[in-house]
Order: C-alpha cells, then sequence, then structure tokens
C-alpha cells in the first residue's frame, strides 16, 4: 500500500533556537528551517532562527541568505539569479511550494517555515535530489526533432503558432523554468514517481508537441499514451496552483489528453 | 563495493519499460459513461421518489415497463463500467506490490462483472414474468 507516514529515521525533530536580533530590534521574525545533513545520523530537526527583518532584504531568500552569512553557515539551499529566473532556490514556504527569492517575508503571517521540496530525496538541508525528475524531462526529448532538411535560414512561425509556445500574456508552456515547484505538489507524482512523468515534464512535452516547427508529434505523442506516464493525472490542479511563475500545467496535460482522444477518433 | 548499489543510470530509469500505448480508451470510456450517468441518475432519482410508498406489486410493475427495464439495464452498465474503470485508478495509484495490485485488478473485474450480470438477469426476469 502507499505510505502515508514518514519512515522513523526521517521523522522532523525540534532542533536547536538562534536568536540573531538585537537589543533594540522591533522588526523581528522567526524562520524555522530543516536541517539534515547526510553525514550525521540523526534525524531532521527544523532549526529556528530569530532574525532582525531591518538586517536583511524583503524576500525569504534574502533572508535565508542572511542566515548563510552571518548567523550560521552550515546552513544548506540553493539559489543562483535570486528574480525567479533560474529556478533554483524553489522549496516549500509556509505549507505551499514556490521560489523563496519570489517569496515576500511579509506574505507570511506566522513564523516563516521552510522546508525542501516535499517528496524528493534530500541531498542536504533545503536541497532536493532532483535527479530522477531531470531524467524524465531528458526521456522526453526537450529539443526540436525535424526529418525535413534544415532551412539555410532560422525556422519561421506564425505569430500565432509563436502564441502557443509563449501565451498572450507570457505565460505559455515556454515560460517554464524547470523549478519542479508543480511536480513536487502533486498527489499523483507522491503515489507514483516512478512511472508518472508529473506536471512540470508534461508541460514540456507539450511545449514541443505544440510546436509548429518540430516533426515529431507523432512519436512523442506514442511515449506519452501510458496509464502512468500521463493518465496517473487526475486533474487535481495542485500544479497549477503552486506554480510560482503562474502556468497552467493541468491545462497543458488536458491538451496532450485531447490530442490522444482526438488521435483515436 | 555493495553488491545491491543500483548502476542504473537516472535516464534508464525514467524511461523504464517505456509506455504501454494505452489509457486513451480507458479515458474516454469513463467520460462516456459520466456522461450517460448524468440523465440516468437523475431519471433513477425522480422514478424512486416518484414510487414512494408504492407497493411491492407496484414496483414490480413499473420495473417489467420495456422503457423502465430498458433504462435501469442502461444505468447498471454504465455504473458498473465506470464503477471497474474508478476502481482501477485506485488500485493503480495506491498498491505498489506488483502481484497484489494484478490481484485486485483481476479479482475486482471478475466480481464487478458478475454482480453486473447478476443484477441485469434479475431486471430481465422481473420484465419478463411480472405484469
Ligand atoms: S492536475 Fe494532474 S499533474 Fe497537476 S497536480 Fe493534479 S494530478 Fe498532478
Ligand atoms: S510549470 Fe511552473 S512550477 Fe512547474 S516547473 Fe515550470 S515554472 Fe516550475
Ligand atoms: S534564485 Fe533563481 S529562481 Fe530563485
Amino acid at each position: 500500500m502507499a505510505k502515508f507516514t514518514l519512515p522513523k529515521g526521517s521523522k522532523v525533530k525540534k532542533g536547536k533556537r538562534v536568536d540573531a536580533t538585537h537589543k533594540d530590534s522591533t522588526n523581528t521574525k522567526s524562520f524555522k528551517v530543516y536541517r539534515w545533513d547526510p553525514e550525521d545520523e540523526t534525524n531532521p530537526r527544523l532549526d529556528e532562527y530569530v532574525l532582525d527583518l531591518d538586517d536583511c532584504g524583503p524576500m525569504v531568500l534574502d533572508a535565508l541568505i542572511h542566515i548563510k552569512d552571518n548567523v550560521d553557515s552550515s546552513l544548506t539551499f540553493r539559489r543562483s539569479c535570486r528574480e525567479g529566473i533560474c529556478g533554483s532556490c524553489a522549496m516549500n514556504i509556509d505549507g505551499r511550494n514556490t521560489l523563496a527569492c519570489l517569496k515576500p517575508i511579509n506574505e507570511v503571517k506566522s513564523d516563516v517555515k521552510i522546508t525542501p521540496l516535499p517528496h524528493m530525496p534530500v541531498v542536504k538541508d533545503l536541497v532536493p535530489d532532483l535527479s530522477h525528475a531531470y531524467a524524465q524531462y531528458e526521456s522526453i526529448e526537450p529539443w526540436m526533432k525535424t526529418d525535413s532538411p534544415a532551412p539555410t535560414r532560422e525556422r519561421l512561425q506564425s505569430q500565432t503558432d509563436a502564441q502557443m509556445l509563449n501565451g498572450n500574456d507570457g505565460k505559455g508552456p515556454a515560460a517554464c523554468i524547470l523549478c519542479f515547484c508543480c511536480t513536487t505538489s502533486c498527489p499523483s507524482y507522491w503515489w507514483n514517481p516512478e512511472k508518472f512523468m508529473g506536471p512540470a515534464v508534461l508541460l514540456n512535452a507539450w511545449r514541443w508537441i505544440t510546436d509548429t516547427r518540430d516533426e515529431a508529434t507523432d512519436e512523442r505523442l506514442d511515449q506519452l499514451e501510458d496509464p502512468f506516464k500521463l493518465y496517473r493525472c487526475h486533474t487535481i490542479m495542485n500544479c497549477t496552483n503552486s506554480c510560482p511563475k503562474d502556468l497552467n500545467p493541468a491545462q497543458s496535460i488536458s491538451e496532450i489528453k485531447k490530442l490522444m482522444a482526438e488521435r483515436h477518433s | 563495493m555493495a553488491d545491491d548499489q543500483d548502476f542504473r543510470s537516472p535516464l534508464k530509469k525514467a524511461k523504464g519499460l517505456g509506455a504501454a500505448h494505452a489509457g486513451v480508451h480507458h479515458w474516454m470510456a469513463q467520460r462516456i459513461t459520466a456522461l450517460a450517468l448524468i440523465p440516468l441518475v437523475v431519471w433513477l432519482v425522480y422514478s424512486i421518489v416518484d414510487l414512494k410508498g408504492a407497493s411491492y406489486a407496484e414496483f414490480m410493475a413499473w420495473t417489467a415497463s420495456p422503457i423502465n427495464a430498458v433504462l435501469m439495464i442502461f444505468f447498471v452498465i454504465a455504473s458498473f463500467y465506470h464503477g471497474v474503470l474508478g476502481a482501477q485508478v485506485v488500485v493503480e495509484d495506491y498498491i505498489k506490490c506488483k502481484c497484489l495490485k494484478m490481484t485486485k485488478l483481476i479479482a475486482h473485474k471478475l466480481f464487478f462483472t458478475a454482480l453486473a450480470i447478476a443484477t441485469i438477469f434479475s431486471i430481465l426476469k422481473i420484465a419478463f414474468t411480472a405484469g
């Protein structure tokens, strides 16, 4: 049966509390951060850092950077662009998967609880192991495939065709930054990660299926026509709810399902 | 190095056994039966409410009328089919053990089929003998 509880070694214990505020701090906030180090054989724990918000920038990522630079250098997390474009800083903040660099601290009313993306194995602290999700992405061959001889200039697309990728509002499937917030929020993915592709990968599969320049639509649909790879999606919509870029993976998935039905009728 | 170390690449695992090239039929059947069930459920609920307080004989006569018997059989087929498809999804979602999964899938299909046949048989029996 599916497991609904954490194994013993994964139960999160209470950790240390570090007060990094000053005597005259007025603007304070508590951050409860998931910590786990593969090298010490103990359970994960939630460490609490109390910060003076006047010491750091407005986003949750700023708080994490402040902790790492000034309070506890052992804290481990990924980040790169700090402007919502690289997808590295995806984590669960206040119960929702999102990008730490785009999440304003003041949007969280109580203490800020920060844990890694759910369901993925943890490398250390807030760093999840995404190898499997990346491999699933690789398996859909996310690049342009054509049989016609390559043109001497760029491959042309009409504006309407390009809109299929970019959306009218820039929120089409081509805007995905592969942060995997959606995939790791999907209950279907939690239960069947080995076989279900998950929303992020399916949205990207759709990005290539709907690309008018790509000539491998048939092959791409063939590879997805499977009770698990595609049809494990039960339209629960968590994915669309969690996407920090406001994309709509659930819709991309239903577009793929529509095409599947179309080629059978 | 430990014998049980996993040397398969992530890509090998992600590709797994490949696509089954199936699933569309299940998906469409689930939607078509759902569609059929909307008017059928309305009809059934309406009829049952209408039959409130009816005697045994009146109930039998109602079931024996050709329209009611046909709609009833339609309802049984659509709902059982829809039920089997739904139960299959639940089993596939939550049961990890391969042999348990197979057993459950086969068992519940046989069970639902038998139940549907029995129900249809009863309706026909009433239709052909009562009234
Ligand atoms: S819509 Fe599909 S992919 Fe998205 S969360 Fe739901 S089941 Fe998962
Ligand atoms: S669809 Fe959104 S949440 Fe999912 S990987 Fe892409 S950007 Fe991230
Ligand atoms: S640091 Fe790049 S998305 Fe947050």
